[in-house]
């Protein structure tokens, strides 16, 4: 297994769980696929949470398994997958701790918020191995930073820090790493019942004007 | 062109003015940015400024009729400068102003130095922008800025304007074409020329088509590269 599923007061716990670093394999995103089809099921689901097991939440997908996606087939279905994430009627929160790279940024980026610690090092390293982000990570980044930025970002390929991350609008807030998971719950825990999607920018000023000690400029 | 870098300079110094909006003719512009191996772009002015923008004197003196044919000329060789599949980027030096800023702003990216100044100075002459200014700059800017700015008519220095999100990257006194190269050169050495382009095609989708679409072209573009790639590595290691 390469995933931990934790169901416990409505509260949804997805762990990537192959550490140190969790890397994202085919096998990960057979399960992950099921995964998140189960939970779509699920009754009295008020949020859910992906977060990496140990230090890190996932350096990416393997790139010697990505050099072998030279048909569209797994990537478009691995694109369902975290699309159905995505449109999920309930807080969908990436808790982020270390390394979120490639294939696992692009998920934390379909992710409704994404809290990372101050040490957390993202980006889309695609280019340096003559790829790109193939499961949407462009659109979603596209969606939220400046053109300018995605534009750099995606062709640079280079890792940044959490700060710039939220300067850019790619992470929502910044806690120190032993909170990450226990700021999660909190915005989970929120007001899960008045969450919609289409109002996450407004629903997470207001959580974070009644928990202002978690902002970190 | 300079390696698999492309440089467009204004060339009327000092001002660098605008003769007519449509500042080069697209038929130009689609034989520069032909080139196979372009991976990148950089606009900038001759000498000291970026560009002062149009010349209002000739503007003022055309009858309706040519001054939008002329505006509407001006507008699509902008719109095309966006929609190249290499990345653009405005290296702005001291002045620029009105349709100097339209060019810069239509630009992905803009690096100004930090003595640049910018502004929309149109309604000083009873005029507004008009090769999309007024929607490119809340783009990145936002609504009131926007208003503010171009209402006001005033100048914005490039340290208030990285700040607005006007402008995305500050470079030392007269250095943007130094700071920009360099941008450019982390974004494109080292990368086949398909990457570039792919990862460009990509992004634009991302604005222009609906998801599902833009999905599809994605994954197929990745595809591509990755059978390339893996390619390249088998032959390397025979």
């Amino acid at each position: 297994m390469t995933l931990d599923w934790t169901l416990e007061n409505g509260i949804g716990l997805i762990t990537l769980d192959r550490p140190p670093s969790n890397t994202m394999t085919l096998g990960f995103f057979n399960e992950f696929r099921d995964l998140v089809a189960t939970i779509g099921r699920e009754r009295g689901l008020k949020a859910v949470i992906i977060r990496g097991r140990g230090r890190h939440f996932s350096s990416g997908a393997d790139v010697q398994e990505l050099l072998d996606c030279t048909e569209p087939g797994l990537m478009m279905e691995n694109y369902r997958t975290f699309q159905l994430l995505e449109e999920m009627p309930v807080p969908v929160i990436a808790a982020i701790r270390g390394v979120c790279l490639g294939s696992a940024f692009e998920l934390a980026l379909f992710c409704h918020f994404r809290i990372c610690s101050h040490d957390a090092v993202l980006g889309l390293p695609e280019t340096n191995f003559n790829l790109m982000p193939g499961i949407g990570g462009i659109q979603r980044m596209a969606a939220l930073a400046a053109e300018a930025r995605a534009v750099e970002l995606v062709l640079r390929g280079n890792t940044f820090q959490a700060a710039e991350a939220f300067t850019y609008g790619l992470a929502d807030y910044l806690v120190p790493k032993q909170q990450v998971l226990d700021s999660a719950m909190s915005l989970a825990a929120w007001l899960p019942g008045t969450y919609q999607r289409e109002n996450r920018k407004l629903y997470i000023q207001q959580y974070l004007r009644k928990h202002h000690d978690g902002i970190q400029r | 062109m300079t390696g698999a870098i492309g440089v467009i300079t204004l060339n009327d110094p000092p001002s660098n003015t605008l003769a007519l909006p449509e500042f080069i003719p697209p038929e130009v512009l689609r034989d520069w940015t032909s080139h196979p191996e372009l991976k990148g772009l950089i606009i900038r002015g001759e000498g000291k400024n970026f560009s002062t923008g149009g010349n209002l004197d000739r503007i003022f003196s055309a009858n309706p009729d040519e001054l939008k044919d002329w505006m509407q000329r001006g507008h699509l060789l902008l719109e095309e400068i966006r929609r190249l599949d290499v990345p653009v980027i405005a290296a702005i030096n001291r002045v620029c102003f009105g349709g100097g800023l339209e060019i810069a702003l239509a630009c992905h990216i803009r690096v100004a130095s930090e003595n640049a100044l910018l502004a929309f100075p149109e309604v000083n002459h009873g005029v507004m922008p008009g090769m999309g200014g007024t929607f490119r700059l809340p783009a990145v800017a936002g609504f009131s800025a926007s208003a503010s700015m171009i209402l006001g008519g005033d100048i914005v220095a490039a340290g208030d304007a990285l700040k607005m999100g006007i402008i995305d990257h500050l470079a030392p006194k007269d250095k943007a074409f130094e700071t920009a190269m360099t941008l450019l050169q982390k974004m494109t050495s080292d990368r086949p020329v398909e990457v570039v382009r792919f990862v460009m095609r990509a992004l634009r989708n991302a604005y222009e088509l609906p998801r599902k679409e833009a999905m599809a072209e994605e994954v197929r573009m990745f595809c591509t590269l990755a059978a390339r790639e893996a390619e390249r590595r088998r032959k390397g290691d025979s």
